[in-house]
């Protein structure tokens, strides 16, 4: 068995859950009201320290919408002076061109920025909020000032179709890299699943078409991968629990993957009151999954569990109330049949979005 | 190469690569003949095998390329050696003849009938390097000149043994297939050439940790060893992949496999978007 080593390279810091959009799929938590106490500035920077130290290389500044946070510069700065790969993952606003440009002067080395779809009317549909025409704006600001941008799409049943369209607006923006990301059927995503489940047929034109503009467009990266629902065996969640990656929630909670504080069972510790390293290497939430010695049949004996690690745990916990399963996604899983009922629905017409408003939940005003 | 822009240095890599091809088709067609329970077949189909190797020594296809190889300034006992043959163009000619070693007869044929084209290819190569590469001695084009007759040759045999056997629909797709198989292949190996001669540089979006040798991007962070640090730290984009391998060479001459190990590194660089190339 390979010897898996724990060293986290990646830091994803949730800055806040407050965000401007209200999109049907958000993959932050439902609790929303637990997280009006947030991490100060000092927190943050600290934590940046912390994790330096700890090997992380790459800081993600992610939420929520990073940019309501009035701090965002200073943590920029900070995080550069530790020679961290700072990239900023928005919805392109209410953050502005002036502000931009000083984070880019301050050190910012990359930006995500999120798209709806390809069109104003769909985008802004989605993202229940009008926004789509600032999104491209923004897109034009980031290349103005030479950061590298990425274009992320949230792909389903909605937007599916229009991929050719999203593909083309990818590279007009001037994006070095496409992530189409399925949609993950967790928090609130999960609530409108049958609203956004696409079809088999749906996904085998999006493949194909993914791979002729790959060599449309071979300048830009193009990532596409079959859903889990669609898939035989589960992705391999995180890379494997707590291996390279960390997650800071806005009110300081360290977790492997930013839907673990679903599993309501486990505990996790916070900073400022424990170190980072406290946090990532001995926390007893961090430890349930290291390793294989927590698996089950079918995982347990399985050829496949040194590739996908059984799976994702939400999901196995979500779909099963047992956070130990083998992920149901999975063929192999004795809960398999609920994935296929959900397969088989989407073929039914769609039910309408519910729309989430952190703005609402949350108080006062972006 | 047609329209007379290659340089001399282009020249000679292609000369160099293409040798490996050149090296293969003896074997892919000794392979063909292993396949075949025909006498007939095997008389005829021979022959190619003897056209390539000569029917004694210092005669035949090879040793025509070989000196062209001699014309345009390249070593002997390197190009026979094949040690410093693209990684890229390896795996291209590679694949053609496990592709024979693992089809059918009718399909291993059909895959040679690329040969079609390569009959008018020749006479237009000719005058070509005639006119444009005049440094280029014209007893070297030799090779140019004996596959003038022999191509055609070969390629009418083929198409009608494929004619002739090909009689299922099944059969028909099989031998198409094969044919844009052999077309992707030696598109691949003209891919691995051209490459040689791009110059990578490391893309913008990219730091490099000063604390650890690692390259880090967007979306990933690579681990370095100190070689491949020295490999990057030429990727400024002004020399050639063909370049940055040989000062490897010179500057590591204990390690056999320097030169390749150079281009599987920048290959590996490239994909995983840490180099643009110019």
């Amino acid at each position: 068995m390979n010897e898996i080593s724990y060293r986290p390279y990646n830091l994803i810091a949730e800055l806040t859950y407050r965000c401007p959009l209200k999109c049907p799929y958000c993959s932050n938590p439902l609790d929303l009201t637990n997280y009006t106490e947030t991490l100060t500035t000092e927190d943050w920077c600290s934590a940046f320290e912390q994790a330096e130290k700890l090997g992380v290389v790459h800081l993600g500044l992610t939420g929520g919408e990073p940019s309501t946070r009035s701090d965002l510069e200073v943590l920029v700065k900070h995080a550069s002076e530790l020679q961290l790969y700072t990239h900023l993952v928005t919805a392109g606003m209410p953050i502005d061109a002036k502000r931009l440009a000083v984070l880019a002067k301050y050190g910012l080395c990359s930006v995500q920025l999120s798209v709806q779809d390809s069109t104003p009317e769909m985008s802004d549909t989605i993202a229940g909020t009008k926004s789509f025409d600032r999104k491209r704006v923004f897109a034009e600001e980031v290349r103005a000032l030479d950061l590298p941008l990425v274009l992320n799409v949230v792909l389903h049943r909605e937007n599916l179709e229009n991929l050719p369209e999203i593909i083309s607006m990818a590279s007009d923006y001037g994006a070095h890299r496409l992530e189409l990301a399925n949609t993950q059927y967790h928090g609130w995503a999960l609530k409108n699943r049958a609203a956004l489940l696409p079809t088999l047929d749906q996904l085998k034109i999006a493949s194909r078409v993914v791979q002729d503009s790959r060599l449309l467009y071979p300048e830009m990266e193009i990532l596409f991968v079959l859903p889990d629902y669609y898939s035989e065996r589960p992705k391999p969640c995180m890379g494997g629990w707590a291996q390279n990656t960390m997650i800071i929630t806005p009110n300081g909670r360290v977790l492997p993957c930013h839907n673990a504080g679903t599993l309501t069972e486990l505990e996790f510790w916070r900073i400022p009151e424990n170190s980072l390293d406290d946090c990532w290497t001995t926390s007893p939430g961090m430890n349930t999954f290291r390793g294989y010695e927590w698996m089950k049949d079918p995982c347990k004996s399985c050829e496949h569990r040194e590739r996908d690690f059984g799976g994702c745990r939400c999901q196995a916990f979500a779909l099963t109330g047992d956070m130990a399963a083998t992920d149901p996604a999975c063929s192999l899983s004795p809960h398999h049949p609920e994935i296929e009922k959900a397969r088989d629905e989407s073929i039914q017409s769609a039910p309408s979005f519910v729309y989430r408003d952190s703005v609402k939940k949350m108080g006062g005003k972006i | 190469m047609h329209k007379g822009t290659l340089t001399k240095e282009e020249m000679k890599t292609w000369v160099r690569n293409r040798y490996y091809y050149q090296t293969r088709i003896p074997k892919k067609d000794s392979s063909i003949l292993t396949k075949s329970d025909d006498p007939d077949f095997r008389r005829d189909w021979v022959r190619r095998v003897r056209d390539h190797d000569g029917d004694e020594k210092n005669t035949g296809g090879l040793e025509l390329w070989l000196r062209l190889g001699d014309g345009v300034g390249l070593n002997r006992a390197e190009v026979s050696s094949l040690t410093n043959v693209l990684p890229g163009v390896r795996r291209a000619c590679d694949a053609y003849v496990e592709f024979v070693n693992g089809h059918s007869l009718l399909e291993s044929v059909a895959a040679s009938l690329t040969e079609l084209s390569a009959g008018p290819l020749m006479g237009q190569r000719i005058t070509a390097f005639e006119n444009h590469y005049t440094w280029i001695e014209p007893s070297a084009l030799d090779y140019f000149r004996s596959r003038t007759s022999q191509a055609p040759r070969d390629a009418q045999e083929g198409l009608e043994f494929v004619l002739g056997n090909a009689k299922t629909d099944k059969d028909h797709i099989a031998c198409l297939a094969a044919l844009t198989r052999k077309c992707e292949i030696l598109w691949e190996l003209l891919d691995g050439v051209e490459w040689a001669q791009s110059r990578p540089k490391i893309v913008d979006r990219a730091r490099m940790r000063k604390n650890e040798l690692m390259i880090v991007l967007p979306e990933r962070a690579i681990e370095l060893n100190s070689t491949g640090m020295e490999i990057l730290e030429a990727c400024k984009g002004e020399a050639t992949v063909n370049k940055i391998a040989e000062a490897m060479m010179n500057r590591h001459n204990t390690i056999e496999t320097v030169f390749t190990d150079t281009y599987e590194f920048l290959e590996k660089m490239k994909s995983a978007g840490a180099l643009e190339y110019i």
